[in-house]
């Protein structure tokens, strides 16, 4: 038997959440589809791929202060900044959940960042399972796929007369207590998302085509937009800078892309990543090679979100089965 | 991938300690000599050669910079600072009594225990020699426990040589040789004229128990480096330490990376034997 939450049953539901807690949700914004806070059920947008952004900032705010720093009779204060309010994110896909949950990886280590375990512990995600897989989502390539459950609190998946419910951790069973679930035997169908991109290996790839020319070439046409790092789930490189306003001063960390020019520029101006291929390298080396060596997973969940987005169509599944490629070549070279 | 539950912890490890300014003095035309004191001493703590720390200047930023100071002297902690950025031309304007920010220490440290009983030789160019005046005064306060040691103070010029009168002082010790040498001397100069490498080759240390531990500008390293390798010294016995650009120090931002090492927390002290396995080579 499979729970079910009726459409109605959905709606009580989730008015009954943003009583207590700010609710994020999928929201139509023009023509994008963005997590917003909502105050209504008619505000949030139940037929969308998935959002133009990742939900990661709710997690990592594109700009959040870290402390504030005043001075007072000769001494310093310092307030760090803390996560009281309870959320609840309505809507994540399970690519994008698995996204926050690999970040983990980093952010819990030691020592943890308080403010990344923070917003983890007060967030609750309701997962909407992928109904139709967009045609540039590859998450079955990257160790998920589109009904995935492992990293939601609670998973919902679209069925005939509302939708089919799994409760996944205790913090979605406290969400969900009070709502009207019903024993049906629907079985929710199970859509296939693009298994086809050949992750498998692709450390080893990577490692062996390291120096291979193919990384200049690729970022020849890199306009160094940023837009890969903006949209992605799992870029968390950051910032860290201070901030003056009203005689108080903050200490702010923002998004910061390895793109960018001065990423890697050292004090006094040597910048050992000066050259785009160098820079385009650590972009695909960081989530192919270096994430999965420090923490297992590899760095990409297979959104799609930047083989969209980028104005030049430098496109992750072409650079894994192209460094599978080089990398096996190199590897016949060596033998 | 099931998430654990978090532990929400709120001690945030971005907030640095307090700390006041204690003295400022001028090392050569850009470079100057800070000592900072923890305000709590409940804060303060132990530290290595080589190790490093953020100073922070309140509403300007922060920045990482190699402890010059060692921790058993209990002299404060000791930052040689050259001007080269926003932070490091806010501090140079900075007057004893300010109110700063310290967080660390971070990273590695040079293994001087492991150099017991060798013959050690220091090379450091310019402002390179600030993590190097820890790893010197370490070995001087042991000096029984070395062999030769043998330090070699390069500059471009000799205003720009760094630590100079305290260089008289460790040639005083048993066994210790300090040479100077600048690229382009003055009126007043009257000692060696010779790039670092050059004076390197004349010296000739042996490699036979040997230790040589080198910092400065990477073209000093380049070329010293191969008059080492010239002299016999094998990849294992140089040491050097590596900068990057480094944000948080505690392998979060993904600033300091070269390859997959971490300078902030696999660093910043590596041999050549280390470096050279390094998947990415700067
Ligand atoms: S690299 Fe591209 S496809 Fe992979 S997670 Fe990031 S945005 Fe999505
Ligand atoms: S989106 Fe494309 S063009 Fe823009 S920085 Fe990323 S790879 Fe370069
Ligand atoms: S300085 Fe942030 S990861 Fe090393």
């Amino acid at each position: 038997m499979t729970k079910v939450l009726g459409k109605k049953e959905l709606e009580s539901w989730l008015n009954s959440i943003m009583q207590e807690r700010i609710l994020v949700a999928p929201k139509r914004v023009d023509d994008l589809v963005l997590f917003t806070p909502v105050h209504s059920v008619d505000e949030i947008a139940f037929d969308f791929q998935n959002t133009t952004l990742s939900p990661k900032e709710l997690f990592f705010p594109r700009t959040e202060t870290l402390f504030t720093i005043v001075h007072k009779d000769g001494e310093i204060e310092f307030t760090p900044v803390t996560v009281d309010r309870e959320t609840v994110l309505f809507g994540i896909r399970p690519c994008d959940a698995r996204g926050i949950a690999i970040l983990d990886g980093p952010y819990l280590s030691d020592p943890p960042d308080s403010l990344w375990a923070q917003h983890r512990d007060k967030t609750t995600l309701i997962g909407l399972a992928c109904a139709k897989p967009a045609p540039q989502c590859f998450c079955t390539s990257m160790g998920s796929s589109p009904t995935d459950t492992s990293n939601v609190d609670i998973l919902l998946t679209e069925v005939d007369d509302g939708y089919a419910v799994e409760i996944v951790t205790e913090k979605g069973e406290k969400l969900l207590q009070g709502a009207e679930l019903k024993e049906s035997d629907v079985k929710p169908s199970v859509p296939q998302c693009d298994a086809s991109v050949p992750a498998e290996g692709i450390v080893d790839a990577v490692k062996r085509a390291f120096e291979d020319p193919y990384w200049s070439r690729l970022a020849d046409r890199c306009i160094h937009c940023n837009i890969c790092a903006y949209v992605c789930p799992t870029c968390y490189c950051f910032d860290i800078r201070d901030y003056k306003a009203g005689g108080k001063i903050e200490r702010i960390r923002t998004w910061e892309s390895c793109q960018s020019k001065g990423f890697s520029r050292i004090a006094g101006g040597y910048d050992p990543r000066a050259n785009k291929g160098s820079r385009l390298r650590q972009r695909f080396c960081h989530k192919l090679l270096y994430f999965p060596e420090q923490f297992g997973p590899l760095g990409c969940v297979g959104c799609g979100r930047c083989v969209t987005a980028c104005p030049v169509n430098i496109d992750i599944r072409e650079i894994i089965s192209d460094i599978q490629e080089r990398g096996a070549q190199v590897g016949q070279r060596s033998n | 991938m099931v998430k654990e539950a978090t532990e929400p912890t709120n001690v945030n490890p971005f907030v640095p300690y307090p700390a006041t300014l204690k003295d400022v003095t001028d090392l050569t035309p850009d470079v100057k000599l800070f000592t900072v004191v923890l305000d709590r001493a409940e804060d303060e703590f132990d530290y290595k050669p080589g190790q490093f720390a953020f100073v922070s200047a309140f509403g300007v930023g922060e920045a990482p910079f190699g402890l010059t100071s060692v921790a058993h002297r209990k002299e404060g902690l000791q930052f040689a600072i050259r001007r080269v950025g926003t932070v490091t031309n806010t501090l140079h304007q900075l007057e004893p009594g300010t109110k700063l920010g310290v967080r660390g220490p971070f990273g590695n440290f040079f293994p001087l225990d492991d150099y017991k009983g060798k013959n050690i030789f220091i090379v450091g160019g310019g402002i390179g020699f600030a993590p190097l005046r820890p790893v010197v005064n370490t070995l001087l306060d042991r000096r029984k426990d070395y062999g030769n040691i043998l330090i070699l103070n390069a500059a471009r010029s000799p205003q720009d040589l760094c630590f100079r009168s305290e260089c008289d002082d460790w040639g005083k010790a048993p066994n210790t040789k300090v040479e100077l040498t600048v690229d382009a001397g003055d009126e007043n100069w009257k000692g060696r004229v010779a790039l670092a490498p050059d004076v390197v080759e004349e010296l000739k240390p042996s490699p036979d128990n040997a230790i040589s531990i080198i910092c400065g500008p990477p073209i000093m390293i380049r070329f010293t480096l191969q008059r080492l390798k010239k002299l016999g010294f094998g990849d294992e016995q140089i040491v050097t330490t590596l900068e990057g650009k480094m944000k948080c120090g505690l392998g979060k931002c993904f600033r300091c990376n070269v390859g997959e090492i971490y300078v902030c927390r696999d660093g910043p002290v590596f041999t050549f034997e280390q470096i050279s396995q390094f998947i990415e080579q700067f």
